[in-house]
């Protein structure tokens, strides 16, 4: 269909233009006949996409400038969002297979919540789409919008057609005695002392203030974007990290994905006592921790860091006690106390070798369980080890093995060799814990082996020879780079909402037809107060008018 | 006036269309990361038992065989035999045994190989990354790869010598 967009004052205007750019005249046919007050959104400018004749870009654009479509897909994303909450999601869980676990905790329910997907809401495809579209929303109906208003405001026309300033929501007429020119040029004072900023064309005044104030939402749409942009890039590698680590007393470990290393030099845990515990905690017979904390150094790798042949060479750079609500934080990378295990773990003994007979010690051999050295000398003796065992068992065949990695029962197969012994040397056995040396019967054991009375003995005379892993802290790995953007995307958003609803744009049309002034006043919130100004003003000019006569009748902003 | 404006909106309709899409990607394919049949292969860089570094680039365009397994596994124990077998005479013909330690340190892997008499490259996994990367749980676990670098199958638990042939033979039959 042609539409003649060309106004009578001689402008032309875009397709879609509501109210003429350059004079304000009401330009559709139908409104232009009535006398209703006029729709005054974006000044009446057209939406900067709109065309007569779309094609497939101009409909894609067209799609995600509207708002009604914005407002549908937030109301979509927020009905998603709460189907998310129904359940837990997968993410909260550690160790779980969920396609058991919803079945077995939530019954069947549960099952058709993980079959839906639903399990993982924020992580699929349909709902991290709606959070894209709502974004390219944000940005297309913020630049279809914002443009033409600009356009609009900074280029205003001093002298607006009679009707644009008659159908206003607030409107003054009278008739004045003095000369038109002298009226205006007297106005300009009040109106300067409210705040206004005043342009006079002969018989024809703008007042305007706070127009600022209009691009509220637009700023608060750049937030939104880069807090969008920002919760995206979390994505990338290395700006996000999350991981559960367990932490040996006294190792240096490597976390995950980093170039970082974290050793926990000490792990304490004090527990609540007896009278400290109130009444319902004693009968659970638990006890409660009072403080955990993991004195941790975290190091950065500095050489041979990726070359698994050499050992990476490391810098401290921090050093913190980690506790609940205390997390070490370096550099973004933030370790948190998550949990830990009291069980003790053998990292090493040192027995002594000892004469049988004659009791003389000749040495003593550090064992590692893991990385165990293969060779050691103590005196005269050469040791060598030919197994080891790190949960050691007989099999069905009788056959020695190891029946799990950690060092449960470790037990290790010395070949000895030295004077006094058979030139092949002997075979002998040596259990770790002094408790599996009697289960497992280490020295009949070895008296088999040797075919005799032993010569030799493996000894540990105290405590102080057996070094313990005391504990394992769990810590929470996390890194998050993205966070302050995230903030700052939030903060952008909190002074466009203030902007917008702290401060009012505020605008007053006057023109002179012969003697006959007519006031057009519009603005985007507050009619009450603007009113009451408006009259204040006029007052000051002699004009005695009631406020509530000023109003035009319709809601519409 | 139009000109400028419609390449100002196909830049931006194909920014949204990248990072859209790069979004939506990432979240899909990084949910859970433990791979499945017909996914690609998570690529590894491991110490070998020979003491070299080994990566997975070096078997590229070869079909894989990837085990993982620990000396104190019963099955991965009894199983070993079975994989040696079938490595020897898959040798010279593209297929590529690989054997992942999990966890355990150089002298127990290198016993238990001296002892079993494995001769395919055996790597250490001491900080389980592969083990991660493979979201493995129960062992043995093993990985059948396509020349390609497609998960073909993945078998868990003990293997034995004929279901073994099987699927070697349908992997290398596999374009």
């Amino acid at each position: 269909m042609f539409q003649n967009t060309k106004c009578e004052c001689g402008h032309q205007n875009p397709v879609g233009t509501v109210l003429c750019e350059a004079c304000g005249k009401p330009l559709l046919e139908e409104t232009a006949q009535s006398n209703e007050v006029l729709e005054m959104r974006y000044d009446g400018m057209a939406r900067r996409s709109q065309r007569s004749n779309p094609n497939i870009i101009d409909r894609i654009w067209n799609f995600f400038s509207s708002v009604k479509i914005a407002v549908y897909m937030i109301v979509l994303t927020l009905v998603g969002s709460m189907l998310g909450t129904i359940y837990p999601q997968e993410s909260t869980f550690l160790n779980i297979d969920p396609s058991v676990y919803y079945k077995e905790t939530y019954g069947q329910l549960g099952h058709i919540y993980y079959l839906l997907g639903l399990s993982h809401t924020y992580e699929s495809w349909w709902f991290i789409l709606l959070l894209v579209m709502i974004g390219a929303s944000l940005v297309i109906c913020s630049l279809d919008r914002v443009l033409p208003l600009y356009k609009a405001l900074n280029k205003q026309r001093i002298r607006k057609h009679l009707q644009f300033l008659t159908r206003q929501r607030l409107v003054y007429q009278g008739s004045i005695e003095e000369a038109p020119e002298e009226w205006i040029k007297k106005a300009v004072t009040p109106l300067r002392k409210k705040g206004y900023r005043v342009h006079t064309q002969g018989d024809a005044l703008l007042a305007e203030k706070q127009r600022f104030s209009r691009w509220g939402p637009y700023v608060i749409h750049i937030g939104l974007i880069i807090f969008l942009l920002a919760v995206l890039a979390r994505g990338l590698p290395g700006l996000n990290l999350d991981e559960h680590v367990a932490f040996p007393e006294g190792e240096i470990k490597k976390i995950p994905n980093t170039s970082m290393y974290l050793k926990n030099e000490k792990f304490n845990v004090e527990f609540y006592s007896d009278d400290e515990v109130p009444e319902q905690f004693k009968n659970l017979n638990k006890t409660v921790p009072k403080l955990f904390e993991t004195k941790v150094v975290l190091y950065e790798c500095t050489a041979d860091c990726s070359d698994l042949s050499k050992k990476p060479q490391l810098a401290e750079v921090a050093r913190h006690d980690v506790r609940v609500n205390q997390p070490l934080n370096y550099q973004g990378l933030k370790a948190y106390q998550f949990d830990y295990d009291l069980t003790p773990t053998i990292r090493s003994v040192t027995p002594d070798l000892v004469n049988v007979k004659t009791g003389e010690v000749y040495g003593s051999l550090k064992i590692d369980m893991m990385d165990t050295q293969r060779t050691f000398k103590a005196g005269p003796y050469t040791l060598t080890v030919k197994e080891k065992f790190m949960d050691f068992a007989l099999d069905d065949k009788g056959e020695p093995k190891s029946k799990s990695p950690s060092p449960n029962a470790p037990a290790f197969l010395f070949h000895i060799k030295g004077p006094d012994l058979p030139e092949k040397g002997i075979q002998y056995l040596y259990f770790a814990k002094q408790i599996d040396k009697q289960r497992f019967q280490q020295d009949a054991i070895n008296r088999q082996l040797v075919g005799g009375e032993l010569p030799l003995q493996l000894e540990v005379d105290s405590m102080d020879k057996v070094d313990l892993i005391q504990s394992v802290s769990y810590l929470n790995i996390r890194v998050d780079k993205a966070m302050p953007f995230v903030w700052v995307g939030a903060g952008i958003v909190m002074l466009g909402l203030v902007m917008g609803f702290y401060w009012h744009h505020r605008r007053i049309w006057i023109r002179f037809d012969d003697e006959r002034i007519t006031l057009g006043g519009h603005t985007n919130k507050n009619w009450f107060g603007f009113r009451r100004e408006v009259a204040g003003i006029l007052k000051q000019m002699n004009l005695e008018v009631d406020e509530k006569s000023l109003d035009n009748g319709g809601n519409q902003a | 006036m139009g000109k400028s404006r419609r390449t100002v909106q196909i830049v931006i309709l194909c920014l949204i269309l990248v990072l859209g899409g790069y979004a939506i990607t990432t979240s899909v394919s990084g949910s859970n990361g433990k791979p499945k049949e017909g996914d690609r292969a998570p690529s590894f860089e491991l110490l070998g038992l020979d003491g070299q570094v080994h990566t997975s680039d070096e078997y590229q365009g070869k079909a894989m065989v990837i085990n993982f397994w620990g000396t104190w596994c019963e099955p991965c124990v009894k199983e070993m035999p079975a994989l040696q077998a079938q490595a020897d005479k898959w040798k010279d013909k593209g297929v590529q045994f690989v054997g992942i330690n999990v966890g355990e340190d150089q002298m127990t892997v290198d016993n238990f190989v001296r002892q079993v008499g494995v001769t395919f490259p055996i790597m250490l996994d001491r900080d389980k990354n592969s083990v991660r990367d493979y979201g493995i749980s129960p062992m043995p676990t093993t990985f059948f790869v396509s020349e390609t670098g497609k998960i073909s199958t993945i078998h868990i638990g003990q293997l034995d010598l004929d279901t073994l042939d099987a699927q070697i033979s349908q992997l290398a039959k596999q374009p």
